[in-house]
This record gives structure tokens, C-alpha cells and sequence, in this order.
């Protein structure tokens, strides 16, 4: 049900036509997880607040580093040394005090994803290494949860959402987990773009309109300012969606 | 035989910043060799220092990963493939 408050704040994307107050109804009993709280997740989640998701989850272990702050928009200067997840947090029930946000300070493992992810409608991929990201795809297959992967190096960035048992998972593309690269470099403005994409993507998902990034990924190239497209194809010898009945 | 092969963006940036490339060979291992050999710096960037392919790279046929025959999957006329990259930032 949405209240006279929600018909205000919200009234701009309720005249959508696609959308409507159906729409809106259906972000407001939504959960989202959003993984990792550097430039993808703060990004995200900060849209995710602000289009009226009724409940997001914000799970990372780590703490704010001043070299943090040219991309992970809800960490200010005065945060340095907090957990990510809080720091987050406490700025988004700023903005929307009508929904609520949990935090998680935890490190997302094989052992505990399930859990952490355990009834969400869908989870936002906004780690940063292969590792976490892989079991995350993993125990969104097996939870049968939409995960919208997104990733960034430098100017270049990825998209593509995964919907379990339907679309090629990571592991179709990924068979092996490759190994932890060193620092990357990144202009803030790339996890921006990518994790606002990626935003976009739960919009039409959780409303039920549109359609999405299944079965291919979305590239950005931000020196040429191309977006392209490469497509994928399930491979029904993945290791870790491959068996699963659709 | 030639074949279009699809690079990842930040292959393309190493090869003059084209998209799309027309390389010879009946398998994508020879693909890649052809590739290699006109742009030496996308073979430093994918294949590590015993020639193996980075695991963090892919090479899809048409759209479906070959993996674990990344090098030695037989190609036919027509058949596409995209060298990919898996990127790790967030």
C-alpha cells in the first residue's frame, strides 16, 4: 500500500506508463542485497533508496580509506576508519527514512552467502575481486535469486544480469575463479555508470516490465564512449548452473 | 579460413581500437596465434609467461564458452568468436 507520502516522493516515475503505482507498490515490498559497498554498491544503492526499494541489505567488510572517496559516493571524509556498510547506511536513511536499510559487516564466504542472501528478490553484484564474486553467482544459482553482475577497470566497464536457471551464470563464461589482480585503476565516474545500469536492470525486474541484459553482457568503453554487446550462450556443462532444472 | 574475431574493449584499445578483426586459422588457438602476431600486446595482456591462456580470459564461439579447449576448439566458415576479459573491479 502506498501512503500519501509515497505518492509524492515517488510521483515522477509513477507517470511512467510501464510503471505506474503497480510498479511502485512492488519496489516498495521488494529486497534488495547490494554486495560490496565501494564504487558499484555505493552507486547503487544510493539509486535504490532513492526509487523507493522498501528493504536493502548492504553487506561488505571493509573499512573507509581516504583513497576510497573518488568513487564511493556515500563515504565522506569524516567516515575514514568506519565500517562501510554503517557509513552507507546512515546516509541513506537520511535520504529515505521511509524504507529500511540493513547493514552487514561481514565478509561475504562460501559458508555464509546463502544466508546473507537468503529471501532477497534480487542481489547487485558491486564486489571487487573474482573470488566473491563467483560465490555470490553461486549461491544466487542455488537460491534462485537474480544477480545483476556489474564490474569496472579504469574507463571500461560490464553489465549483465543473470536470472538462475534461465541465463548463463558466471561460471558459464568463467569456469575457473582467476586469481586476485593487483590494484586496479578507476575513474569514479565508470562504477557510476555501470552500477546505475545495474539499477535500471532491478527497476524493470522487480516492477515486471521492459526487458533486460539476459544472456549477453553489455560493455562500456568510456575512451571511445561506445556501449556494445557481447552475447552468451548457457553452458549446460557449468559446474555450477549446468544441472540445474529450469 | 578466416574468421571474425570480437575483442573485449580493453583488447581493443591494442589493436588500434578496432572492434572487430579478420584472422586466419581452422582452430581458435590458431586464431589467436594470427591475432598475436599482428598486435604483440594483446598476447602480454591474455596469455601468461607458458603461453596459457589468463584465467581471467575466454574465448566464446559463437556466443558458447570453449573452455576447457580455449586453444583447440576447430572453427568452421562463418563461425564467430569474441576473445573476452573478465574485469574485477567494483
Amino acid at each position: 500500500m502506498l501512503t500519501k507520502d509515497d505518492l509524492t516522493r515517488y510521483k515522477r516515475q509513477i507517470l511512467y506508463t510501464n510503471f505506474g503505482e503497480e510498479g511502485q507498490k512492488r519496489l516498495k515490498q521488494s529486497h534488495v542485497v547490494v554486495a560490496g559497498l565501494g564504487g558499484l554498491g555505493c552507486s547503487a544503492a544510493l539509486y535504490l533508496t532513492c526509487t523507493g526499494v522498501g528493504h536493502i541489505t548492504l553487506v561488505d567488510c571493509d573499512r573507509v580509506e581516504l583513497s576510497n572517496l573518488n568513487r564511493q559516493v556515500l563515504h565522506y571524509e569524516e567516515d575514514i576508519g568506519g565500517g562501510k556498510p554503517f557509513s552507507a547506511a546512515q546516509k541513506l536513511a537520511k535520504l529515505n527514512s521511509s524504507i529500511e536499510v540493513t547493514p552487514v559487516f561481514r565478509k561475504i564466504t562460501e559458508h555464509n552467502a546463502r544466508g546473507i542472501i537468503k529471501g532477497a528478490d534480487l542481489v547487485i553484484d558491486g564486489t571487487d575481486n573474482f573470488k566473491i564474486r563467483f560465490i555470490l553467482n553461486k549461491a544466487c544459482v542455488a537460491e534462485g535469486i537474480p544477480f545483476i553482475h556489474g564490474a569496472v577497470q579504469g574507463l571500461f566497464g560490464e553489465v549483465t544480469t543473470i536470472l538462475p536457471g534461465k541465463t548463463p551464470c558466471l561460471a558459464c563464461i568463467f569456469p575457473e575463479i582467476p586469481q586476485r589482480r593487483g590494484t586496479i585503476p578507476v575513474f569514479g565516474v565508470t562504477p557510476a555508470l555501470i552500477a546505475l545500469l545495474q539499477v535500471t536492470e532491478a527497476i524493470k525486474l522487480l516492477a515486471g516490465f521492459g526487458s533486460l541484459l539476459t544472456g549477453k553482457m553489455l560493455y562500456f568503453n568510456g575512451e571511445t564512449m561506445d556501449f556494445t554487446f557481447c552475447n552468451l550462450v548457457k553452458n549446460q556443462n557449468c559446474k555450477v548452473c549446468g544441472t540445474r532444472e529450469v | 579460413m578466416s574468421i571474425k574475431a570480437r575483442l573485449h574493449p580493453i583488447l581493443q584499445r591494442l589493436a588500434g581500437g578496432q572492434e572487430v578483426v579478420e584472422v586466419t586459422g581452422r582452430t581458435t588457438g590458431e586464431c589467436l596465434e594470427n591475432l598475436e602476431s599482428r598486435f604483440p600486446d594483446i598476447k602480454k595482456m591474455i596469455r601468461d609467461t607458458r603461453g596459457q591462456l589468463r584465467p581471467y580470459c575466454n574465448i566464446l564461439v559463437n556466443s558458447e564458452s570453449t573452455y576447457p579447449k580455449e586453444l583447440t576448439t576447430p572453427l568452421k566458415d562463418g563461425d564467430q568468436i569474441d576473445i573476452v576479459v573478465f574485469v574485477t573491479g567494483g
